[in-house]
């Protein structure tokens, strides 16, 4: 698991978290900007959402073309209008879109 | 039309939307505001769920899903259910989600 | 040269594609078949109306919360990933293809696209 505080240090980290399973959170850390706890619980409870529809079409779609290398799902990441929510093994990164190092962020999160 | 069904037991509110997220109507105990705030949420939700019961189907390659006749989600105290274009909010202590949605159903094919 | 045909001649990308918001019709290229583009069509639209709704409803629960209106998403699976911007979508190998360059790539050109019709 990565430490919430090395997320931090990821460029134009706004925000890190973690989360259960139902997408309950459970442990944050804010800079700067109007985010705050609230809406970090409804944001991982849409990226549980979402993670549980990916892994019904990677199980779809790897079921009906054969094609292999989707499942399971390693992670959801929701581009917004400025920011980028990163999110994998129920921890997550809110990252400024831009200059957002997407790779780096994963390499931080799968530590 | 959607006025009547507020007579049934436990429904706290109703409102009806169109395809193109215009408000049409909305009544029962609830600001304004949040009727069309309800009927923004349903249709949104309508557009989920027929999107992903669509993929069920393309992935199941069983029919008998899509088109999808509506929703139910059920919390502790309260339900949201929807068939068509309209939606209502049900007390679940007070009333029947079977009732609701089969008059859901009958008012929406008017 | 067209996103899609970028998208698809970028290293590790195995195919991009472009559907329209009513998802009837798409285009693509690259290694993937008519109807496997046609799925992928489905699925990334179904996806990008789902997040469209979630991101509205965050934005009723914070102002300004930045997350309105999407621009996109993308999924990271085992061994591939699928991006989406806009109405445009790219399948890619994790390992031979830089997320960052695809995602870049794809805001610059459509990242500003009005979200009406989605």
């Amino acid at each position: 698991m990565a430490s919430l505080d090395s997320l931090m240090q990821l460029g134009g980290a706004i925000a890190a978290f973690s989360f259960t399973d139902a997408g309950e959170l459970t442990e944050h850390r804010l800079g700067e900007g109007p985010l705050n706890e609230d809406v970090l619980d409804l944001l991982c409870h849409v990226c549980v959402a979402n993670t549980a529809i990916a892994t019904m079409q990677a199980r779809g779609w790897e079921k009906l073309t054969g094609m292999q290398g989707f499942y399971p799902i390693e992670g959801f990441t929701m581009v917004g209008f400025d920011w980028s929510a990163v999110t994998s093994n129920g921890q997550g990164v809110v990252l400024k879109n831009e200059g957002a190092d997407y790779e780096a962020a994963y390499q931080v999160l799968n530590s | 039309m959607i006025k009547r069904l507020l007579v049934l037991d436990g429904v706290m509110a109703v409102a009806k939307f169109r395809d193109d997220g215009e408000f049409v109507e909305g009544y029962g105990m609830m600001p304004d505001e949040e009727l069309h705030r309800l009927a923004h949420f349903a249709l949104d939700y309508k557009r989920m769920v027929q999107g992903n019961a669509d993929q069920l189907a393309m992935f199941g390659q069983i029919n008998g899903w899509t088109p999808p006749g509506g929703w139910i989600v059920r919390g502790p105290a309260m339900s949201v259910c929807s068939v068509s274009n309209l939606v209502a909010v049900v007390n679940n202590g007070e009333g029947s989600l079977t009732e609701v949605m089969r008059e859901l159903k009958e008012v929406a094919s008017y | 040269m067209s996103l899609v045909s970028d998208l698809a001649s970028t290293p590790g990308v195995l195919a991009a594609g472009e559907y329209s918001y009513r998802g009837d019709r798409f285009h693509y290229e690259g290694k993937m078949d008519n109807e496997q583009a046609r799925l992928a069509s489905i699925m990334c639209r179904a996806t990008t109306m789902g997040v469209h709704m979630q991101t509205d409803m965050l934005s009723q629960f914070a102002d300004e919360c930045g997350c309105t209106p999407a621009r996109g998403w993308f999924v990271k699976g085992k061994g591939y990933s699928v991006c989406v911007v806009a109405h445009y979508f790219c399948f890619i190998d994790n390992t031979g293809a830089s997320i960052n360059e695809v995602m870049g790539k794809m805001r610059r050109s459509v990242g500003d696209a009005t979200p009406d019709k989605v």
